[in-house]
């Protein structure tokens, strides 16, 4: 298989809320994803969808990422405001392994190696088989009018001033 | 009664109980579930509140807009739930689950934002496990894991977050 190109920098990001945004000045030659179970429990998803970033090239430009040590070897960033998990550290390594999903154009990082099979979920062996239920707007269209006015996500692009809604404890 | 399926973040701080069967499992690819696992699409897991039980510790909640809120473990950030409050089922992040192999997705949603390599995942290299070249690596990992393991605990006590350097 022909490896894609890496697409070009700078690249910017963040978390859901907005608390937490950066910029990537450019991406090593890795995008991956990783089904362990460790990335699984990280992301509360089937596998985490990393690519690295030099530590030279990663600037937080607004708020930064509390950590949880998922093992004394890694560290896992994540925004203590809304949860979006944000990264995977290896100590002492080169570059923090970024999740694609955080980047404000996710599409543009296309994958090109998968890790961690022994906790790959059987379902994702069968993914074009899985039904179709359209758009958001088509399968459920009152709901996604209130959603889109009230919608409480940053958008995908950096913003000057951003107030975040403040996650809420019961 | 034993549920039928068990749950919880990465720390351990909040787990749950699921009391039935699970419906409707989806793969949903909207923007904001991108945002709130931070990959290329969530796959959700639908029970009935009445159904669903927090065990150990609670959520911390971000409302994604007026009418979602999404939960999470505010030690470790492992995204939990997906819920309208005013409806009377709630979904769980299936990664979260114990066993996320008993829960098969059935159905994808939010089409507008599949990103285009969604189709080609199966075709990527790679047929490695964890470090299979580093097993001393494998080890250091393994020997310091401070993931909650994937059953009910009696006692555990969360490795506690932190800050960066």
């Amino acid at each position: 298989m022909t490896e894609p190109q890496m697409p070009e920098g700078p690249f910017s990001g963040g978390c859901q809320c907005g608390a937490i945004r950066f910029h990537a000045l450019a991406l090593r030659d890795n995008p991956h994803v990783c089904y362990c179970r460790m990335c699984q429990k990280a992301t509360g998803n089937l596998f985490a969808a990393l690519v690295g970033v030099l530590h030279e090239n990663l600037t937080w430009t607004r708020g930064k990422p509390a950590e949880f040590m998922s093992s004394d070897q890694a560290a896992r960033g994540f925004c203590g405001n809304c949860g979006t998990s944000l990264y995977y550290r290896s100590i002492g390594g080169p570059h923090v392994s970024m999740s694609i999903g955080a980047f404000d154009e996710p599409e543009k990082i296309a994958l090109w190696y998968q890790l961690g099979l022994e906790g790959k979920h059987p379902s994702l062996f069968h993914l074009n088989e899985i039904e179709e239920a359209g758009t958001t707007e088509a399968a459920m269209p009152e709901d996604a009018a209130v959603i889109r006015i009230s919608n409480h996500q940053h958008p995908d692009h950096d913003t000057d001033a951003w107030t975040p809604r403040p996650g809420v404890l019961p | 009664m034993s549920p039928v399926l068990t749950g919880g973040c990465q720390c351990g701080r909040v787990r749950f109980a699921v009391d039935m069967q699970p419906f409707g499992v989806h793969v949903c690819h909207c923007r904001m579930c991108q945002k709130a696992v931070a990959g290329p699409f969530a796959v959700i897991c639908p029970v009935l509140k009445t159904h669903f039980r927090i065990t150990r510790g609670e959520m911390a909640y971000f409302h994604s807009s007026d009418i979602a809120r999404r939960g999470y473990c505010r030690d470790c950030g492992t995204p939990l739930t997906f819920e309208y409050p005013h409806v009377e089922g709630l979904g769980v992040l299936v990664g979260a689950f114990d066993e996320p192999s008993r829960v098969a997705p059935e159905i994808q949603y939010g089409n507008e934002s599949r990103v285009s390599w969604y189709g080609t995942l199966n075709a990527l290299p790679g047929d490695r496990v964890t470090y299979a070249d580093d097993p001393q690596m494998l080890h250091r990992i393994s020997s310091s894991n401070h993931q909650h393991p994937d059953h009910d605990t009696e006692q555990w006590t969360p490795h506690p977050g932190g800050q960066p350097d």
